[in-house]
């Protein structure tokens, strides 16, 4: 789907053009009301897990399914889904937990709010599956604090759920339960690191926890925890309706599977695109109405800010899934593609995204919590005109400094756009500190 | 046992190690803050991390478990790049302020700079500022310098039980700081400031008066519970600056109370006795030593020959040394007077004679945290022995079940699992419930004496008491223990209480029907060993209580302020009026002592040499710190010389250490103890269980910062929360009874004594109860500190006129 | 023999005395060298190392903020500090002895400040009449600041690229 007009949540979105998209987590869109219940129940919805429950299908069976999809971490490290599930302890006196990150806070990524806005089913029945598979008896959707009306959408989805007696006790006239809650956080991007998402879950201060122990052994009130991206999770109900080597063909070796792509920046249609992987990176400029204005393309953040930045040069021939976009120098990271055009300033656009990380980072490690402000501080110098060209260097070692040597991966994310900003652009840097305005001002 | 190596050198170590306890052990240093050996791990610093092999980049020591054939690098090119790329971000918002900076001198921070930091910084922009937080009397902050290794905010919450500081804000706005408005009021705070890694939290009494470099670090013992804690004083020009703990595991591990650790300011208190003094003519008169010792021998023995040795009575500190206690022992009984007693708190000695040794703890102090199920008869542990609460709370935290008996249902700052709020005297009736409960659950009753038995037969159990019984034998709430370790301790409130005897009894009866360890938890520095030295009365002597009951003509006074370290203030008070000579061997001139006749300046712990007796039984010297003040002399030389002047024999020694060979006889001080510490009794007491009282009782505790003159004097702890103003404190169901409202002026009247003080609904008093707190110049006119106590309304009016007479009383 | 003879010879000629006067008429005549101390003083370098002063911030606030280094460095053990908390919550020096009978003059002192304050002066023909003259104390050493500020302050900008 692109171009969305209308947000109410019964009203059928108007759709431009669904040409050349895979519809799989968003299949809904297609329909009238797509978040309503009846729209999901009529495309075959909770009929996976209700075959799973009564039919008292082997968790193994499930996690073979969801290995051979090739299903990868939507969220971004993109880890094997199939292969954490096969983390979780099998045999465990006591509760334990199934977790949904969506807490989509990094800028450019806009994907899971989509999902439960037009799909919130989905995402229900994705994991209760996985509760099934897992033997979780309590579940959490952690939205992030800053979507308010998601939060709202898939509070009514999970009252109409429960309702129809898809989550909740005895499920199916069976001895499965599985509760699902959903969690509105504050809006701290840290809390989107799963560790630091368990903690705010339980209460406190959103901030990672040393790893190990993983989640899988401790995770929610020290309880084996498991947990997953939302687009993930709501992969999971096509995968077993259409088999997991189905799910694995749409895309390319490595990378099964369709993903949703957050295009934002300097295009004529922003928004998401749920197509195959591997599909080639100008496939999808086009379909995103190429760059606006007429314009030439200058640089794209294919994953989120915390991915490397991509001169136009590389990731024209790059195509888009895990394998592709490293082989290219980058990472698909969470599939927001931030696309930029040939007037855009790298050194303010680095001023921009190392604010950002300086602004969230959690204050627990002492590179990430000192580095981040380090780093912001002498870019914003630099954009301020006061420049020097050691800065350069200083700023390649700081972030080195940072990456690698803290709790979470913040520290890494903080120092990637900074290195590879400065590898790509640094003739723009250059010309910026030298003559204390940028490059393409004027232009 | 994993086999790994650090830095080449191979070392085994057990599963679950983490790589920087490998290295300690191995003696291979690795520069941290935020690790604790104490704390749990927090991994937050970064300056620990080291290269290990097959790991692509470093990993933090502290929270790295080793694995079979792990090889460390701790000094590898890798390694030290991080540590000092860690270093070089701790110090680029650090204010580079050591000049100032207490710290400096004696900080982490600055000593791993010294090995890993750049000698100019890359850093030209901004510097973080953070505000100064304002967190109490004890600790001041310079928050600028904190490098929020959350040491202090773990420290209080997994030690001081109440999390009181925490870290807010994100990134470079994080910050520690208190509760809004509030300050850090744990008993334990003081241990924040070993902890700070730099200067963000130091010592506020201490700020600026000194450099570490300029101390001179002499050990000793703390004097003010029972505990024996280890401590370090840092010593300037003869003057103690200030206490530091040193490190005892087995004792005090590395931490120190408030109490110990500022207590130190009350010796340089303007209070101090430096001189001798002569009363003469209503008029105090600096004297020398000769004349002023010459003058209190002649007046004891002028009175002893007059009225008969029995007219003597002597009140000794237990507070003061065994050395201390022998002499004036050895003096007064070679008076042929054996009227002598440290147990000044004590109004029930219905004991002495049936014991079989001296009553101690039972256990030893490290042996607490292994407990399974804990008993706690009166005592608000807290108060009384600041860090012993600290190992009853890791007990807990290991899966102890705590049960409390007490008039007080004051927050131990740990989990209770049981608890019944009674007032003292219905406390044996409780004792004597579970006792049957247990008995029952035993099936035990059989192997009680049968005078026993039959006084449990009236007992009716209630369920609470049934319950905590039930928890005591080893049923608990989620796993039954088949042979629970069990302990059982009497505190301050108990030792006090005038039914001791039957609570010592039953909790002796209980412990022995349950297997338990315990005893009592004596509340002074040296109570242990003033009972094993016998500083008690001969066979026909008379003990602290009757001494002030049947007024003597003449008192030797050790160490002691009558009248607030006495059990009954007003009786204290009255007896040494009415005497005719009092000799008080002080290191204040307090107004306590006003009726004295003879003051003669002794010096406090850290200008003496002498040895204390733990609650566990552990004999423990130490030597005097600082020359004595003025013309302060130890308490030992004076006994001594006073026994001299009275032309008593056998008082030739020339050092302390010759009175304590004399004390233990030759035999090693340790076997000395072992054999004579014992908690059993020779025979059954009677037990009374119905006792009715009329009407309140009082409860009367003393503030753990009002515990005795040294530490009455510490400013600092004076300006703590802790240092409430005297009120009459009351259940709000009494408080109904009596038609109370808070700040009503209330008529409290004790025995003969009155005085008036406002009133204060408190729901963690027992109903039937009284709160008023004692040794405090407001209460001095009431009676025991568990005794019967009346209230009266009275309207403000009447108060002036009673609080203006008392004034012209004592004028 | 004919030695005697060359120094009678000598001896009636005066050549001795000649060559004295040559001497005296050589340095009479030659460029004078003799400083007229006290009217006249040799020329002193910046960084003499004189009588000790403590300095203050031109707003007046004396500099010495009692870290205690010169105390520690000094290796005659002549600085004796003793330090509280002023009203102001700062950190002040309420004792600054230095013993300048124990004073070797090596600048320890002055190299160890951080805040220079105390620093060495020009002043190298200070007296005192009894020994305890020369155990200056804090009082002494300000008013010893205060009346050279300028020159003190010169001579720091002269050697700060060596500082």
């Amino acid at each position: 789907m692109s171009t969305l007009k209308s947000e109410t949540k019964d009203s059928k979105p108007v759709m431009t053009d669904l040409k050349g998209q895979t519809l799989i987590t968003l299949q809904t869109l297609k329909e009238d009301n797509p978040a309503s219940l009846a729209t999901y129940e009529k495309l075959g919805g909770y009929e996976q897990l209700k075959r799973l429950v009564t039919n008292k299908v082997k968790a193994v069976e499930v996690i073979n399914q969801v290995k051979l999809s090739g299903l990868r971490g939507r969220g971004g490290a993109g880890f094997p889904t199939g292969l954490k599930w096969s983390f979780m302890p099998r045999y465990y006196d006591g509760t334990k937990y199934l977790v949904c990150n969506t807490d989509e806070g990094e800028p450019g990524t806009f994907k899971d709010r989509d999902i439960i806005r037009y799909n919130p089913h989905q995402l229900i029945e994705g994991m209760a599956i996985a509760a099934y598979t897992l033997g979780a008896g309590v579940g959490y959707n952690y939205i992030h604090g800053e979507i308010w009306r998601e939060y709202e959408i898939f509070e009514a989805a999970l009252a109409e759920a429960r309702a129809a007696g898809y989550i909740g006790q005895n499920l199916f006239g069976t001895h499965f339960n599985f509760e699902l809650y959903a969690v509105h956080g504050y809006g701290a991007y840290i809390c989107g690191e799963e560790t630091a998402l368990i903690e705010s879950i339980e209460g406190k201060k959103g901030q990672p926890r040393f790893k190990p122990p993983f989640p899988a052994s401790y995770g929610v009130f020290g309880k084996p925890t498991n947990v997953n991206n939302t687009e993930s999770f709501a992969s999971i109900p096509w995968i077993l309706q259409h088999g997991g080597q189905a799910f694995a063909d749409l895309g390319v070796a490595g990378s099964g599977g369709s993903k949703l792509f957050s295009v934002s920046g300097h295009v004529e249609k922003p928004g998401n695109y749920e197509v195959n992987m591997g599909m080639p990176f100008t496939e999808l400029l086009a379909m995103a109405g190429g760059i606006w204005k007429g314009r030439q393309l200058k640089a794209v953040i294919p994953g989120g800010p915390s991915t490397a930045v991509m001169p136009a040069s590389a990731i024209l021939d790059a195509t888009m899934d895990y394998n592709g976009l490293s082989k290219a120098g980058s990472s698909l990271g969470a599939g927001s593609l931030i696309v930029m055009d040939e007037t855009t300033c790298m050194v303010k656009t680095l001023k921009r995204l190392s604010y950002f990380f300086y602004e969230e980072s959690c204050g627990q490690c002492t590179p990430c919590r000192e580095g981040t402000g380090w780093v912001y501080r002498v870019i914003k110098r630099i954009t301020e005109g006061n420049g020097k060209m050691e800065d350069l260097d200083l700023l390649t070692d700081v972030s080195n400094n940072i990456s690698g040597r803290t709790i979470c991966a913040l520290g890494d994310a903080a120092a990637t756009p900074v290195l590879s900003f400065i590898k790509h652009f640094r003739p723009e840097f250059e010309y910026y500190i030298q003559h204390g305005k940028s490059m393409v001002d004027g232009q | 046992m994993l086999k790994i190596e650090i830095d080449g050198k191979p070392v085994e170590v057990d599963h679950g190690t983490t790589i920087i306890d490998a290295a300690d052990k191995l003696g291979v240093a690795i520069p941290r803050f935020c690790y604790h050996k104490k704390l749990s791990v927090a991994a937050n610093c970064r300056m620990c991390l080291v290269e290990v092999e097959k790991f692509g980049k470093p990993l933090p020591a502290c929270a790295t478990p080793v694995a079979e054939g792990m090889k460390i690098f701790t000094r590898s090119k890798a390694a030290v790049q991080a540590q000092q790329s860690v270093m070089e971000f701790l110090l680029i918002n650090h204010p580079l302020d050591c000049p100032i900076c207490d710290q400096g001198g004696e900080c982490d921070l600055q000593d791993v700079a010294v090995g890993y930091g750049a000698s100019g910084s890359r850093y030209t922009e901004e510097k973080r500022v953070v505000f100064n937080k304002n967190i109490g009397p004890l600790i001041s902050t310079d928050m600028t310098r904190c490098i929020q290794c959350t040491r202090c905010v773990r420290f209080l919450k997994e030690v001081g039980g109440m999390q009181e500081l925490g870290m807010v804000g994100r990134g470079e706005h994080a910050e520690i700081t208190a509760y809004v408005d509030q300050s850090v009021n744990s008993e334990l705070s003081g241990n924040i400031i070993d902890l700070c890694p730099v200067g963000a939290l130091t010592n506020k009494p201490f700020r600026y008066s000194a450099r570490s470099w300029e101390l001179v670090r002499r050990p000793s013992i703390a004097p003010h519970d029972s505990m024996g804690s280890h401590i370090e004083v840092h010593v300037k020009d003869d003057k103690v600056m200030r206490v530091l703990p040193r490190e005892k595991e087995s004792i005090n591990e590395c931490w120190l109370s408030d109490r110990d650790r500022y207590s130190y300011e009350g010796l340089n208190s303007p209070d101090r006795l430096k001189v001798p003094m002569i009363k003469h003519h209503g008029e105090w008169q600096e004297t020398d030593w000769k004349t002023a010792l010459e003058y209190a021998a002649g007046q004891i023995k002028d009175i002893t020959t007059e009225h008969g040795s029995d007219a003597l009575g002597a009140l000794v500190s237990p507070n003061s040394t065994m050395e201390e206690g022998y002499l004036i022992k050895e003096l007064v009984h070679g008076l042929g007077c054996g009227n002598v007693d440290y147990r000044l708190r004590q109004t029930d000695f219905r004991l002495d004679g049936k014991r079989v040794g001296t009553p101690w703890m039972g256990c030893n102090i490290d042996e607490i945290e292994k407990l399974d199920r804990i008993l706690l008869i009166g005592s608000n542990i807290r108060n009384e022995h600041p860090l012993l609460a600290q190992r009853f709370r890791k007990a807990v935290d290991n899966g102890a079940e705590l049960s409390i008996i007490s008039p007080l249902d004051n927050n131990p700052l740990m989990d209770i699992a049981h608890k019944i709020i009674v007032t003292p005297n219905d406390i044996v009736n409780v004792l004597a419930q579970i006792l049957k409960a247990m008995s029952k659950l035993q099936k035990l009753s059989l192997c009680l004496p049968p005078q026993l038995s039959e006084l449990l037969e009236q007992i009716h159990v209630r369920p609470n008491t049934e319950a905590m019984a039930e928890s005591l034998v080893g049923l608990g709430e989620t796993v039954n223990l088949i042979a629970p370790k069990v302990g059982i301790f009497l505190g301050n409130m108990a030792l006090s209480a005038p039914r001791f005897t039957e609570m010592y009894s039953l909790a002796e009866a209980i412990g022995g029907v349950s297997g338990a360890k315990g005893g009592i938890l004596p509340a002074a520095a040296n109570s242990t060993g003033m009972h094993l030295l016998g500083v008690m009365p001969a066979s026909t002597g008379m003990h602290a209580r009757a001494m002030l009951e049947v007024p003597r003509k003449a008192y030797l006074l050790l160490n002691i302020e009558p009248e607030l370290d006495c059990q009954h203030a007003a009786l204290a008070r009255s007896a040494m009026e009415k005497a005719d000579c009092v000799v008080a061997l002080t290191a204040y001139k307090s107004k306590a002592l006003d009726h004295a006749t003879v003051l003669l300046p002794i010096a406090p712990f850290t200008e003496t040499s002498g040895t204390f007796m733990s609650m566990e039984g552990r004999i423990q010297s130490f030597k005097a710190v600082v020359k004595p003040l003025g013309e302060c002399r130890p308490a030992w030389k004076v006994l001594r010389v006073l026994a001299n002047t009275l032309g008593l024999q056998g008082f030739d020694f020339e050092s302390s250490e010759e009175v304590k060979l004399k004390i233990f006889d030759g035999e090693k001080p340790s076997d000395f103890a072992r054999s004579r510490l014992n908690n059993n009794m020779k025979e059954l007491v009677e037990i009374e269980t119905k006792i009715k009282s009329p009407g309140l009782q009082r409860v009367g505790e003393v503030p753990q910062y009002e515990a005795d003159p040294i530490v009455r004097r510490s400013e600092p702890l004076r300006k703590t929360k802790y240092n409430i103003k005297r009120l009459v404190r009351l259940h709000p169901d009494e408080m109904r009874a009596y038609d109370l409202v808070e700040g009503d002026m209330v008529l409290v009247t004790q025995d003969k004594g009155s005085t008036v003080l406002p009133v204060r609904p408190d729901a963690h008093v027992a109903p039937g109860c009284v709160r008023v707190a004692a040794a405090h110049e407001d209460t001095l006119g009431l009676g025991d500190l568990m005794g019967d106590i009346s209230i009266e309304k009275i309207t403000q009016e009447q108060a002036d006129v009673f609080k203006s007479k008392q004034m012209e009383a004592q004028n | 023999m004919f030695k005697q003879m060359k120094n009678t010879l000598g001896s009636l000629m005066l050549i001795e005395l000649l060559k004295g006067m040559a001497v005296t008429g050589r340095y009479f005549f030659a460029r004078k060298i003799t400083i007229q101390y006290p009217e006249e003083r040799t020329p002193q370098s910046n960084r003499f190392r004189g009588l000790h002063a403590l300095r203050r911030y031109p707003n007046g606030e004396e500099r010495c903020i009692a870290c205690k280094l010169c105390e520690a460095v000094c290796p005659a053990m002549a600085i004796t500090i003793e330090s509280e908390q002023r009203d102001d919550n700062t950190r002040r020096t309420t004792r600054y002895d230095i013993d300048l009978t124990k004073c070797i003059f090596c600048g320890l002192c002055e190299e160890s400040c951080p805040v220079d304050s105390i620093v060495e002066t020009r002043i190298f023909d200070y007296h005192g009449e009894q020994r305890g003259d020369l155990l200056y104390t804090k009082e002494m050493l300000l008013a010893v600041g205060d009346k050279h500020e300028k020159q003190i302050a010169a001579d720091r900008a002269q050697d700060k690229n060596y500082r």
